[in-house]
């Protein structure tokens, strides 16, 4: 809508008060502004205009019937009466036509009390009903676990057609039929597609579409809201929490343009389900002689001391989870840099470390979140960002409806709801060739000379002219970025992608980002997580070993903060085996897992998402801090606290904190002067991967996290974690495999019986699969070398 | 002057106590508005307001379909509900209670022995509502006219 030139203004007339606006906005959009109260039902500010609900008919001077606000352009000296006894007719007469079908039982809906139609019916519906003939009942149509369904309420408005249509990208919900016998349905029975589907709930301003999770439990009226930031992703979403008590009932969105506008994504609206989950945490334990005792936390606390006091420094390590708050990260980093140990590490997905002293002080987006909207092309590497950042995602598509070229260089061809104007799709060796092929078209176009380092990672000849098409499309659009996503980060060649991508970036005049995974991986830089940067990803002169290098061997204390090594970590297996050897463990999180009860020697339970105060730092760096909205469960505490305690118990100084305000000033001042350049990047050209049958993993949308991973309702979508095989039907003859045989997985000494799908997403040389089980959890790398063999395998029944 | 004369000899004389004996005399020989509870009762509206219970559908269903306004409503917040989907996909309570500081039906002879006790469960509420459900819906159509 909006053009680069500026619109002529208009100035109307409302209810005698005089308006201006640009020429062409719709009379309502100037009306909410001026606060001047029009009933709607179908309008919604980001969807477009339908004008089917009615409600919003308005007497407009010399035109001789009323007329719809919300799809009326404004026009010079135009004279409106919303409230003449002309526009009060017409919208009680709709009313009365609306509740005609709506049936009058609030007290069994899900929505009384919040319901749109249920205020105006108030303010707009008869006293009593004239309607004397039989309702019409709609069939409930089963749309998936996370959006329940009452479809007798519906009043046609058609928000969440549009929203599936023109927000989530996807067409799924639709009218049919006509008049009185119109309905609206998904085209796909039993589940919705879009990982943007829940705010259709808040969309649908009657009782039709109701959160499945919260159905039936709690009143609109009996909730306390309070203000958060979404934990999942580092978009950080801004959140309402609803408690009851000191219950988390519901999670809805939040209204910042800058960040999340007013959607949220699925995960971040329904994984508060995990919060009282049965593995949960509640009192402090200590193993002894292999059994789990419940403690005082004077007692576990003692004990930890007495355990990092007695490990050397140098065999002293935390391993940190990148979701954890600023606070919580930055004390960590504190308490163990005060113990002579720089051993911390939060980046647990990382790849490959070649460069990470050259890499940027944060692998931040490069640029603002609404940016992404007016990009002109864009080139991304390695990240199914739909599912990993699907706010992030939800921008890209506007950019992509506006006529930004998009680019994608992935091992998976992965579903996206945006068009994609080229997508080079080769397996993970290939990438790096693919991104120097890029680079190689641009320097090429640019009329330079290709590097040698660059000219011999081209390898894949089969990509050259898609690269040339991607490298053409860079240079010719005014503003055009390259973002490194998730799967690129995973990858062993993380750094010669840094190279390329920083090279394509500064050939195309645009700047290179990341779009890092975590809700405050961002955070985690800044905070001094890390062994080679301190706070403010300063240098530090005693770096300390990362993952990679802890993994190894040397270490013989341990803090795990928030992690789940089975989970969380890009090779689990060798995590665990690290930690079984390592002869002490703590264990800092809100829940339990049975890798935990293995390795740990003290579990401190620690307050989980709603239930403490903290900071995120979101992808493009916005600092959000948040409060607690319910008390923790049992004897749970705040991480900050447990750590500021154990800083008193070790008896380091400045643990003198009493809030988490304190922590987070402490540290904002440290970050004071911090460079944004996101462009930085070492010289690495050598790649450390071999040809061959390559594994592929991504984190699959719905196993993020310890909360989301907890979430029943999250769990039983089609995006859960499946351990399937899924490899190219080329690839399958070749190996002589057909769709649903059982395989055998072999990474390095790890071997797991899985099945064989065909897909063609894949390309050649790739086996797709996922992490997030267990039996995922039992490989490797989620990048490496991989063979499938037939049969069973031995030891297997 | 006169009024300190006036007031010495009302008092002297104890005036003001015959005056007041004079109407507990006359009061005794008149009938007794009292009744003899509980061998006497007096008459009680199809209104009156006494002990809660929880209807039924003459199908067996329960009515209460956890709306909770009466928990919203309820000035001294003695009701506690909790809801969730029945099995069938209803609507209904998991927790209906009733701190019995008010009440709502014809009984209103009730005692509690224990602290505590006083909290009607949801399942107390209907059993009180089936045994006197006769009277309940009898009750209900006379007022039927009145509302």
């Amino acid at each position: 809508m909006s053009d680069s030139s500026t619109p002529e203004m208009v100035t109307i007339e409302v209810d005698g008060q005089e308006l201006q606006g640009p020429a062409g906005a719709m009379l309502i959009e100037l009306t909410d502004k001026a606060c001047i109260d029009i009933p709607r039902f179908c309008y919604h500010d980001k969807l477009t205009i339908a004008a089917n609900c009615r409600m919003c008919l308005v007497e407009v001077e010399k035109v001789p019937k009323p007329l719809p606000a919300c799809a009326t352009p404004i026009m010079e000296g135009m004279k409106v009466f919303t409230k003449s006894d002309k526009a009060r007719m017409a919208q009680k007469g709709t009313m009365e036509f609306l509740l005609v079908n709506h049936p009058l039982d609030c007290p069994i809906c899900d929505q009384g009390g919040e319901c749109e139609l249920q205020d105006l019916a108030l303010g707009y519906g008869r006293d009593i009903s004239r309607f004397s003939e039989n309702k019409r009942v709609v069939a409930d149509k089963d749309i998936g676990p996370l959006v329940a369904t009452d479809m007798t309420r519906c009043i046609h408005c058609t928000r969440c057609v549009r929203f599936s249509e023109e927000i989530a990208g996807i067409r799924e919900l639709g009218a049919t039929g006509r008049g009185e016998n119109t309905e609206i349905g998904i085209y796909i029975e039993g589940s919705m597609q879009s990982e943007l589907s829940g705010n259709i709930i808040d969309l649908c301003p009657v009782g039709a579409l109701t959160s499945k999770p919260f159905r039936f439990t709690a009143r609109a009226w009996e909730l306390v809201q309070q203000p958060s930031i979404a934990p999942h992703d580092s978009v950080g979403s801004n959140i309402l929490v609803h408690a009851r008590g000191s219950q988390i009932m519901r999670v809805v969105p939040d209204r910042n343009e800058s960040i999340n506008e007013v959607w949220i994504s699925d995960r971040d609206r329904f994984s508060y389900e995990g919060i009282g989950s049965d593995d949960r945490l509640t009192t402090p334990r200590i193993k002894t002689n292999g059994v789990w005792h419940d403690v005082e936390w004077q007692v576990a606390l003692q004990a930890v001391a007495d355990g990092l006091r007695t490990t050397s420094a140098d065999q002293l390590a935390a391993i940190t989870s990148p979701t954890s708050t600023l606070e919580e990260l930055y004390l960590a980093q504190k308490l163990m840099r005060a113990l002579g140990s720089s051993n911390i590490d939060h980046r647990l997905r990382l790849g490959d470390v070649r460069d990470q002293d050259s890499a940027p002080a944060f692998p931040g987006l490069g640029c603002s979140i609404a940016d992404l909207e007016s990009l002109d092309a864009a080139l991304v590497i390695g990240s199914n960002i739909r599912k990993d950042q699907p706010i992030l995602a939800h921008r890209l598509r506007k950019a992509s409806n506006a006529g930004a070229e998009l680019h994608f260089i992935n091992p998976v061809d992965f579903d996206f709801v945006f068009s994609v104007a080229n997508r080079l799709i080769i397996g993970p060796a290939g990438m790096v060739g693919a991104t120097a092929a890029v680079a190689a078209a641009l320097l090429e176009a640019n009329g330079k000379s290709v590097p040698a380092d660059i000219r011999n990672l081209c390898t894949a000849s089969e990509v050259d002219q898609g690269a040339k098409a991607i490298a053409g499309s860079l240079q010719q659009a005014p503003r055009s970025m390259v973002f490194l996503g998730a799967i690129a980060e995973s990858h062993p060649d993380y750094s010669v992608l840094r190279s390329l991508a920083c090279t394509i970036a500064s050939e195309c005049g645009g700047q290179c980002g990341y779009l890092p995974q975590s809700a405050n991986s961002v955070g985690a830089c800044l905070a001094g997580a890390q062994p080679h940067r301190g706070v403010g990803a300063s240098t530090v002169s005693d770096s300390g070993r990362g993952l990679a290098a802890l993994v190894e061997g040397g270490m013989s204390g341990c803090v795990l903060l928030g992690v789940e090594p089975e989970a969380d970590c890009d090779d689990p297996a060798h995590v665990i085996a690290a930690l079984e050897d390592c002869g002490f463990v703590v264990s800092m999180h809100a829940f339990t897992t049975e890798t935990l009860e293995q390795v740990a020697d003290v579990m401190l339970p620690i307050a989980a998402f709603g239930e403490t105060s903290g900071t995120f730092v979101n992808a493009e760096g916005t600092w959000q801090s948040f409060s607690g909205v319910v008390p923790p469960r049992g004897d749970a505490r705040p991480a900050w606290k447990v750590l500021r305690v154990l800083g008193n118990v070790l008896d380091v100084e400045g643990f003198e904190y009493e809030s988490s305000e304190q922590v987070r000033d402490e540290l904002h001042r440290a970050c004071e002067g911090v460079g944004t350049d996101t462009s930085q990047h070492g010289n690495c050209y050598t790649t450390a991967l071999d040809v061959g049958l390559m594994r592929v993993a991504d984190v699959p949308i719905y196993s993020t996290d310890a909360l989301v991973r907890r979430s029943p309702a999250l769990q039983k979508t089609g995006d859960a974690a499946s351990f399937l095989a899924r490899i190219s039907h080329a690839q399958a003859a070749q190996l002589g495999l057909s769709d649903g045989e059982s395989v055998s997985v072999v990474q390095g000494d790890a071997r797991q019986v899985c099945t064989v799908v065909t897909d063609t997403r894949v390309p050649e040389s790739t086996v797709w699969l996922s992490c997030g089980t267990a039996k995922a959890a039992m490989l490797g790398a989620s990048i490496g070398p991989v063979s499938l063999e037939k049969g069973s395998g031995e030891g297997m029944l | 002057m006169m009024n300190a004369i006036k007031n010495y000899i009302k008092s002297l004389f104890l005036l003001e106590l015959l005056r007041g004996l004079r109407l507990t005399l006359s009061r005794l020989f008149r009938r007794p508005f009292t009744i003899q509870y509980p061998d006497e009762r007096a008459p009680q509206s199809g209104r009156f307001r006494g002990l809660h219970a929880l209807r039924r559908y003459p199908n067996g269903e329960e009515r209460c379909i956890a709306c909770k306004l009466c928990e919203a409503v309820c000035p001294a917040l003695a009701i506690t509900i909790e809801s969730e989907p029945r099995e069938d996909g209803s609507r209904r309570t998991t927790k209906y209670e009733i701190d019995l500081l008010i009440v709502e039906t014809r009984i209103f002879e009730y005692h509690f022995e224990e602290r505590g006790k006083h909290v009607m469960t949801k399942e107390m509420l209907l059993e009180v509502g089936d045994k006197y459900e006769a009277e309940l819906a009898a009750d209900r159509a006379t007022e039927s006219a009145y509302r």
